[in-house]
Formats: structure tokens, sequence, C-alpha cells
């Protein structure tokens, strides 16, 4: 009797736990960076009604959500399922296995038709595209229109032919400075940070910085265009002193919305932070140097299925969902303000009226840029040690430091930390 | 059986030392034998494959061969040298000071105690925001004293000297509060017999407080010494090691190649280094600072 009851016992738990199971829903963990926060929660949300998986948002801020990829990835912790992926880094994380090939998820669509072609390059890495394409990015010059005209400066033009050069930046910078009310000519959005100032060195015909292959910087880093690059980056803020020293990426957009900067080179982003504010402000082309290319930098934020995690299929449907669905790309114009890399996204740039009305042209002048004048950043599984030494070296010529010096330094650098990838 | 076990007399001491040597091993001696295991390792990703590998002293040789890792050495000594010493002489000072009766004391001695319970890293950004060059709140108050406006955390000269002002007054209160507590300790009958056979303060402060206080200094400074070799707070927050590699000690370096490369092979051979360096420091200390035989007989 009690071997009866025992057996009825077992078989019933049996059944119990397999239909729990059956009824739990799946549960992955997307991370990304909080400015996404509000722009993908309801079609996280969407996505969750519609497949019944589960999706635990963690939100970190830019510099921190890098830091978090790697100290995961090092400890090959399965308790990460998709994760937001700077394009640059595709290749460092492809070629460390942190992140999975996405072709097989991909393999009964035509790639080519979803996402634009900048896109695609920058999400593949040896052929394979391992990082899907978020959003893309494009520069422009946001200009202060008070300060310009006490300054007695023509404003700068969002006409190909009439597009401003780097003198005439500083020339007309030079004008507007004034130690005495805090008043600075001119400020990158992202200072020293080499996503935007890339753009520097590519204008003289100093290339990326990577040679071809990836794996070297030797020559590339120091050759005339980036030393040029440098010495001009020292001059803006040490010789000409149109530049602060001190302010950080993050106070920069409050600077020039508090009226204390004359000219602001930014991407389409920004231009939600001051359409409803009192600054009189106007949009011009991305500024180049007389006689060099025009360049600008590009592609942003893709999307990637963690190599270790144990719910790649439905991680890679969520992966999917956020990236190849119109709707998602639109959100994401229209909120974000962040140009599309999704082929319905850029349609939408390009045909509805809305963005020929200022300041929406700001969308329309960065997706301009981006599709003519985009200068991918340097290919390379060693991006992250790249970008980093890159970075500070910038922010050693702006504080001061000698620009060959520090170029020079900064080659032999990164050419010892590429040593782990050859 | 149970009092045979307990008639052993010579296990009882260690079985009350075994939680605490277990907690050592395991949190202590464990780390650093991984440590210095994973930096004899070398991990490559050549043509796309990651692999680890066994390189005896190579993550070492690299290291002597970069000049990063020397100036990122000199930086560190010229940290430890200036910053312990000082901290030191300061925390005494306040101390000797806060040793003074007066009605208010407990106040003052309060106040002086407050940046203990601000965390490093808010104390470090709320530093960050008043030495900056031209909004900061410093450069502010040195105007009033008609002095120009100072550059601190983004010149090579002086941003060394700003992170050691603000590990100083974040960690001088913390070392003062054991000189306080060591002081209190002094019998005052010292101090009554000095004063009667004509001690001056100098006197009394030379001959009765520092002697009597030499104990507890010696553990003010070792682990002084100890914190600051792993000071990079600041570094991480403010300055990332510049402007041109002025503030990047060893620790951060270390700090820098683990986290921001995953070059753990170099990353955990400079904290092996920092360690050695750290041990041969402390013991020169102990060495020279320590009690010596004539003054356990006295």
């Amino acid at each position: 009797m009690i071997k009866k009851i025992i057996s009825f016992f077992s078989v019933f738990l049996l059944f119990a736990s397999v239909s729990f199971s059956a009824k739990a829903a799946e549960k992955i963990a997307l991370v990304i960076g909080t400015w996404a926060e509000e722009p993908l929660t309801p079609f996280v949300e969407k996505f969750t009604a519609e497949t019944g998986i589960e999706v635990d948002i963690q939100t970190f801020p830019f510099r921190d959500l890098l830091a978090t990829l790697e100290v995961r990835g090092n400890a090959k912790a399965d308790d990460v399922d998709v994760v937001f992926v700077d394009a640059p880094l595709v290749p460092s994380y492809a070629v460390r296995g942190m992140i999975a090939s996405m072709d097989s998820y991909f393999s009964d669509t035509n790639v080519n038709e979803i996402f634009a072609p900048a896109g695609i390059a920058a999400a593949s890495w040896n052929g394979e595209m391992y990082a899907p394409p978020l959003n893309n990015s494009g520069q422009i010059l946001y200009y202060n229109k008070d300060l310009l005209a006490k300054a007695g400066c023509a404003e700068p033009s969002a006409i190909e032919s009439e597009r401003i050069t780097w003198a005439e930046v500083v020339d007309c910078a030079k004008k507007i400075n004034d130690e005495g009310s805090g008043t600075w000519g001119m400020i990158f959005d992202q200072i020293s940070r080499y996503y935007q100032l890339q753009a520097l060195p590519e204008s003289l015909g100093g290339g990326s910085g990577v040679c071809e292959g990836g794996l070297s910087v030797k020559g590339c880093l120091t050759n005339d265009g980036w030393m040029k690059a440098a010495q001009w980056y020292y001059d803006i803020h040490n010789t000409w002193n149109v530049a602060p020293k001190g302010a950080n990426p993050d106070q920069t957009h409050e600077m020039f919305g508090a009226g204390k900067i004359g000219m602001f080179i930014g991407g389409s982003w920004n231009v939600g932070r001051w359409k409803d504010s009192d600054l009189s402000f106007g949009l011009a082309l991305h500024p180049y140097f007389d006689g060099g290319d025009v360049v600008t930098g590009c592609n942003s934020w893709h999307m990637g299925v963690w190599n270790y995690s144990k719910h790649k299929d439905a991680s890679a449907k969520l992966v999917r969902y956020l990236t190849a669905s119109p709707e998602v790309a639109l959100a994401y114009v229209d909120k974000h303000n962040s140009l599309p890399a999704h082929m319905s996204g850029v349609l939408h740039v390009a045909e509805d009226p809305k963005f020929n009305n200022f300041p929406d042209t700001a969308m329309k002048l960065a997706t301009y840029e981006s599709a003519n004048h985009c200068a991918t950043r340097g290919r390379t599984p060693g991006f992250l040690e790249f970008e980093e030494i890159v970075n500070t070296s910038f922010e050693d010529i702006r504080n001061g430091g000698d620009p060959a010096s520090v170029m020079q330094s900064a080659e032999s650098r990164i050419e010892q930390a590429m040593r782990r990838y050859k | 059986m149970k009092n045979n076990f307990f008639k052993r007399q010579w296990i009882v001491p260690y079985l009350f030392l075994a939680p605490a040597l277990l907690a050592t091993i395991a949190f202590k001696l464990y780390p650093i034998f991984i440590g210095l295991w994973e930096s004899l390792i070398y991990t490559s990703f050549g043509g796309g494959v990651e692999k680890r590998l066994f390189v005896w002293f190579e993550n070492y040789q690299y290291l002597f061969d970069d000049p990063l890792f020397w100036q990122s050495l000199k930086i560190t000594s010229i940290l430890t040298v200036i910053i312990n010493p000082f901290q030191i002489s300061l925390s005494l000072g306040l101390a000797l000071l806060l040793m003074r009766k007066s009605r208010f004391i407990r106040v003052i001695r309060s106040l002086y105690l407050l940046p203990i319970g601000v965390a490093l890293p808010i104390a470090t950004v709320v530093w960050g925001l008043m030495l900056d060059p031209y909004q900061g709140l410093a450069n502010g108050f040195l105007g009033l004293f008609g002095i120009p406006p100072q550059p601190f955390l983004i010149s090579e000269h002086q941003a060394l000297w700003s992170i050691i002002a603000i590990a100083t007054w974040k960690g001088v209160a913390f070392w003062m509060l054991f000189l306080l507590a060591g002081m209190e300790e002094i019998p005052t009958q010292y101090y009554e017999a000095a004063k009667i056979d004509g001690a001056r303060t100098f006197e009394k402060f030379r001959f009765i407080t520092l002697p009597l206080l030499k104990r507890t200094i010696l553990f003010v400074f070792v682990a002084d010494t100890a914190t600051n070799f792993v000071l990079m707070v600041p570094m991480i927050i403010l300055t990332k090691g510049g402007p041109m590699q002025s503030t990047n000690v060893l620790a951060f370096e270390a700090y820098r190649s683990g986290f921001y490369y995953q070059d753990w092979g170099r990353s955990l051979s400079i904290i092996s280094i920092l360690t050695i360096i750290s041990l041969i420091v402390i013991g020169l200390q102990l060495l020279f600072l320590g009690e010596n035989k004539e003054d356990k007989v006295k």
C-alpha cells in the first residue's frame, strides 16, 4: 500500500514539474545603454506579449556599459543574453567569442533589403554578420545665432557647395571667444573621443589610424594627416584658445544650451535638447579642412546575442525583433532623434515632410552626412585598446601635451596591445 | 572519548584559530596564489582563436620593456614618498590640536571626522567639481586673494598634487582617530610629572607623547602605506591616469590593463610586483620604526 502511495505521488510530482516548466516563461537578460531604455521598453513589452519570452532590461551609462560587458565576457558569464554592441567593437567581440554569429537567424531573409549597407558592413566580421544595427549616427554643426551675429560672423551653410571649412570655424570662434563672460568659440560634443575626432585626420588624408588588416597601427597613427590633425586639436585648445579645456562630454551640450558656446559639432540626437528651448540656434553641414576630404563620424549601436547565453534562440528572436522591425526604427527616429539603420527609417527621414522644417532638418542633414561622408571607425579586433589609448592621447593633447610625442607614444602603446591579436 | 579529545590541550588553540586561519587562506593567500599563477599566463586571440598559454615570466619581461610601466612605477614611488609622511604628520598635528581641553572639543572633533562619513567616490566627484578650472569653487576662492586660475587636474604638473590633496582630505581624519585614541591612553601623570620638572610643550611631546605613541604611529604608518599603494578611485573618476600619465599609478595601470583591455596577464603581473613592493616597504617600516629590544625591557 505504502509503495502504491509513493508511486502515485512520484508520478504526480513528475507531471506537475513537467507542466510547471512548460508554463514557466523563458526569461532573457537584455543589457543596453540607459539612453535606449525609454525608446526600447514599449517594444520589449510588446515582444514579451507576442512571444511569451520575458525580458529583464538592465541599463548602464555609456562608460559602464563597455566595462560591464568586458567583465561578464571575461567570466564567460551566462546571465547575459542580448547586449548592446558599439559598432567598431564588433570585430573585437567576434574574435574573442563574446557574441554569436547571427547569419543562421537571418538566413530566411535578405539583410540588404532590411539594413543600410554601412550598417551591415559595421555589423560583420570575416564575412559573417554578428550584431545587426539598431541605429546609425551623423554629425552636424550647430551654431548660436546670437553669438555669431554679435561677433559679425556669417552663418554657416547647410548647402554642400557652401560647406564651411575648419579655418573659417576657427576664425569665427576667435571673434566669439570672450573670457570675461566665459563664452567659447567652439566645442566638440564628444570631446577627445575618437568617434568624433576621427573626422579630423580623415579630412587631412590620414585615414582611420588603423593599418590594413586591422592588426597594426605602425605608421598609420603618426602619418602626416594624423600629426596635422593632432596639432590643430592642440592649437584650438592651447594656441588659439578658442575651445575650453576641462569640460567633459557630459557637459558640452549643457554649455551650448546655456548660450556659452558659439559653434557645437555634434550628433543629430542633440536637437531634441534644444528644440523647445529659448536658444536661438541654427544647423549647418559638418566642417572640413580646405583642400581635404569631407568626412564625418557615423555608425552607432548594434545588438548581439551573447555567446555564453543559455537562451540563444530566444535572444536571437529579440535581436531580430528590435533591429529588423520598421516600427522600432521609426520610433527611434521620432523619439530619440537618432539616425536609422533600417531602410524603412531611412526612407521615413527622406520622405516625411516634417524633416524639411527646422529644427527637424537636423535629421535630414545628419542622414545626408552619414550617407555621403561617413568614416567608418578603424576595423580591428583590438579596437577596445586602440580607442581608449587614442581618446586619452587626444585628452593629453587638449591639456597641452606635445602632439608629436603624444601620438608617437600612443602608436607604440597600441602596437604593443595589438600583439595579442596577431 | 570526549574528555580524551579535549585532554589533548595542544589542539585547543588551533581550534580557536582555525576560523581566522581558514578565512586568511580563503580570502588572502588563495587570491594571491591565483594572482601569481595567472600572471604567468598569456591569453592570445591570434587567428581568431582564444589560447591560454603558460609563458613563465614573459608577461614580466614585456612589462620591464614597457616605458609606461616604469613611468607608473615612478609616479607610484613619488606618491608613496610624499603622501604617507604628509598624511601622518597632518593626522598627528590634528590629533594634538584636538587633545586640547575646550568646551566645544567634542563638536570640533565631530566636524573633523565628517570626511570619514563621505564615500571616496562621492568625495572625488565633489572635489572634481570644485577643482574645475573654469567653474570650480577652488579657483573662485583663489581669486579672492588675487591668485590666477589654476588648471589643477588638467595639468600634468598639478594633477598628482590635487589627488594627494583629495586623498588627504578624505584620509587624514581617519588616521587621526587612531592617534587620538593612542594619546588618550597615555597616563596624564607623566605630563604632570614633566610639568613639575619644568618641561615645556615641545619637550613633553618629544619625550612623552612621541615615544608612548610609537606603536600607534607604526600601525598607522603601515596601514596608511598599504592603503595608498592601491589608491586609484580619483584616477578612475577624474584623470584616467593623465594628463600625460602624470597620475598613472601602478594600481590604476593594473586596473586599466585588466578591466579596460582584459589583458589579465599584464594586469596581474603589475599587481604581483605591487604586492612585492608593498611588502618590502612595509617590512622596512617595521624594521626601522618597530619596537626594539630595549623598548620591550623598559
